[in-house]
């Protein structure tokens, strides 16, 4: 499931509990989220997912829910049970 | 291309090193003028893997030169033992790097000179304020010019002005001491700018190394850090069935295994090149191989295309003993610590038995492909030394007398019989500049017969060489069968009652000549003559430092709570095998 595999990345890299982790987490909710480790972040999602984002888009990113539509917008679909 | 962990490993490993688990620390400052997060976590993992507790500081982004030039910087109040200034093309030359044509052939001469003294001034008032070594970034040479293939035909042309800046950079790196050049412009070149610049790292956040090379980088820079630490490697220990030639002697037979200028061969041929330039540096080379020694050794003799021959090793154990035993018997051999080897075998089992057995040894992961090995060796940063002196190129050849020696000990049974035809002859002479380094190498470097085992910079063996409270002395040891080189170093503390023996060494290839005991009756007759009443010395025990733990006892010291002393009352031995002379 994607979500879980998102979540996963985002758990890895900040070093925290899936459970602390929602669609709305963002640097105001984990302490760890500054710009260099949001970067490393970016970069473990577009290699985990197999995809690559523009600068533009990643700049617009505030929270783990606008990785999820960036990914969408890239075909890769976070309805449950695929 | 070689293997390396990514960076979010090294951030993740950082967060869980254990505070206290090292026994060693240093402190390495970075500075830079673009993005270095990351490198830090990376040299601390690196260090940790080495037992060494990294203590870091990363300079504010882009301010190098604000903090070198005032000497109330955070960066001297941290007071590094290393400090990386890291510095790219781009930010040093700023438009011109992107409209170099706008200026003539003599202004971009002046661009060039102009940003040379910046740095000039930058290092020296660096090597004035701090004791740390300095270690400067070379510039990378742009590859993309306006002018495309036409770039060549300039006068002075973009790429011609960073290799004026690298050539004068390099000039005053030679000159001065413990400043050293970090070839940034062949690291790029040995990844390829096309990788390790990323420009939507660069648009992000000023990252010019791309996050996947920043382990890269750490690799590279832990070069500069093993050797400060006195880590470096000393001796390379061969299996030779499929490691330096292909094939297996025994089952293939001379004419069957591969070795040699032709496809197959070629891989096996190029190691050995690299083996042996490694050699000529200095670096031991050593067998340790399961073989019927007959077989084995026709072919090192014999085969037209064996470039190492017999002699560059300096230890051989070709036989069906057991390869963990062989190897610490090629360390006893050699006198040098297991954990100076770097051991190569092409069995993976053999491998991992090495690693479980003895971890200390630095077992080279070899690739499964043949046509891999010589870069496998040329990626480790292992052998490196900031300082590579005469001693170090001719000690392969020294250590090939030593074989000599102990086949003339064979003959001779009784020691002092031995000693006596030895013909050995100890030359002391005091710290100077031809000496100094020298004496600080060996203080990094010796494990064993070193009773104090303090560490000593450059730097800081030349202040004490300056200080008239201070006698540092070293001595070059000789033999029928060659020269030994400088060998043996003493440092002693003095006041108008007592000296105090602050550092006491002998390089192991020389223990148990009587050496020792040479050196010191030499100190102990000239604190006699300057009218002393005692000499103390202190052995402060380490994990390798047994060799030594009875020494002053040996000598005829007597304890004195956490010292040994002298009293120069009594009489002075010096072994009367020796020659001693002063220059």
């Amino acid at each position: 499931m994607n979500k879980e595999k998102l979540f996963q990345i985002v758990s890895r890299i900040f070093d925290i509990s899936e459970s602390e982790i929602n669609y709305n987490s963002s640097p105001e909710t984990i302490e760890k989220w500054d710009s260099f480790n949001g970067y490393i972040l970016l970069d473990e999602i577009e290699n985990e997912f197999e995809v690559k984002f523009s600068l533009d888009e990643i700049l617009e990113i505030k929270n783990i829910g606008d990785f999820k539509l960036l990914l969408e917008k890239q075909g890769i679909s976070f309805i449950d049970g695929k | 291309m070689m293997k390396e962990e990514k960076l979010s490993y090294y951030l993740n490993k950082a967060k869980i090193i254990e505070p206290n688990s090292n026994e060693k620390e240093i402190k390495i400052a970075i500075l830079g003028s673009f993005t270095l997060n990351g490198l830090a976590e990376v040299l601390q993992v690196k260090c940790a893997e080495l037992n060494t507790k990294l203590v870091s500081y990363v300079g504010k982004y882009n301010q190098y030169n604000q903090e070198i030039l005032n000497s109330k910087s955070h960066l001297y109040q941290f007071n590094p033992d290393i400090t990386f200034l890291l510095l790219d093309t781009r930010s040093i030359l700023g438009d011109t790097y992107y409209f170099p044509y706008n200026a003539s052939v003599s202004e971009r001469k002046k661009i060039i000179d102009e940003k040379f003294l910046e740095l000039e001034h930058l290092i020296s008032y660096f090597k004035q304020t701090s004791k740390s070594k300095l270690i400067i970034t070379n510039f990378n040479i742009p590859v993309y010019s306006p002018y495309g293939i036409y770039e060549n035909k300039i006068e002075f042309n973009l790429k011609k002005m960073v290799m004026e800046l690298n050539t004068k950079l390099e000039d005053i790196i030679q000159k001065e001491n413990s400043t050293f050049l970090f070839d940034f412009d062949g690291f790029i070149r040995k990844f390829g700018e096309a990788h390790v610049f990323n420009y939507r790292q660069y648009f992000f956040g000023d990252i010019k190394v791309g996050i996947d090379y920043l382990p890269h980088l750490g690799h590279e820079l832990m070069g500069y850090v093993k050797p400060v630490l006195g880590l470096s490697k000393k001796c390379i220990v061969v299996d030779l069935d499929n490691t330096l030639w292909g094939g297996v002697i025994g089952e293939d037979g001379f004419n069957g295994i591969k070795l040699g200028p032709y496809t197959q061969g070629r891989p096996f041929l190029e190691l050995q090149k690299i083996l042996l330039a490694l050699n000529k540096r200095g670096i031991i080379l050593a067998i340790n191989s399961k073989n019927n020694y007959d077989d084995a050794i026709h072919v090192i003799r014999e085969h037209p295309y064996m470039l190492i021959k017999e002699e560059n090793f300096a230890s051989t154990r070709i036989n069906w003993e057991d390869k963990i035993s062989n190897i610490q018997e090629i360390a006893n051999e050699l006198n040098i610590g297991l954990d100076s080897i770097v051991y190569l075998d092409d069995d993976p089992i053999n491998r991992e038995l090495m690693k479980a057995s003895l971890p200390q040894i630095l077992t080279v992961d070899l690739s499964r492909d043949p046509s891999e090995y010589g870069q496998c060796i040329t990626d480790l940063n292992d052998f490196n030394l900031l300082q590579i002196t005469e001693d170090d190129i001719k000690r392969s050849k020294m250590y090939n007398e030593e074989q000599q020696r102990k086949e003339f000990k064979k003959n001779i049974p009784d020691l002092e019989n031995f000693l006596q035809k030895m013909n050995i002859k100890v030359l002391i002479k005091n710290g100077d500049n031809f000496t100094i380094p020298r004496i600080s190498q060996l203080t990094l470097k010796t494990n064993q017969f070193n009773l104090t085992t303090k560490r000593y910079q450059e730097e800081e063996i030349k202040n004490m060489v300056n200080d008239k409270k201070f006698l540092v002395e070293c001595a070059q040891v000789s033999d029928k069968f060659g020269d030994n080189g400088i060998t043996g170093v003493c440092i002693v503390k003095k006041n108008d009652k007592e000296w105090n023996i602050d550092s006491f060494l002998l390089s192991c290839r020389i223990i148990g000549r009587g050496v020792e005991e040479g050196i010191l009756g030499h100190i102990l007759e000239q604190a006699k003559k300057e009218g002393v009443s005692k000499v103390v010395g202190q052995y402060i025990q380490t994990k390798k430092n047994e060799p030594c733990k009875d020494f002053y006892q040996k000598y005829g010291f007597e304890k004195d709570g956490e010292y040994w002393s002298f009293n120069l009352k009594n009489t002075i031995k010096i072994p009367n095998h020796l020659k001693m002379s002063v220059k």
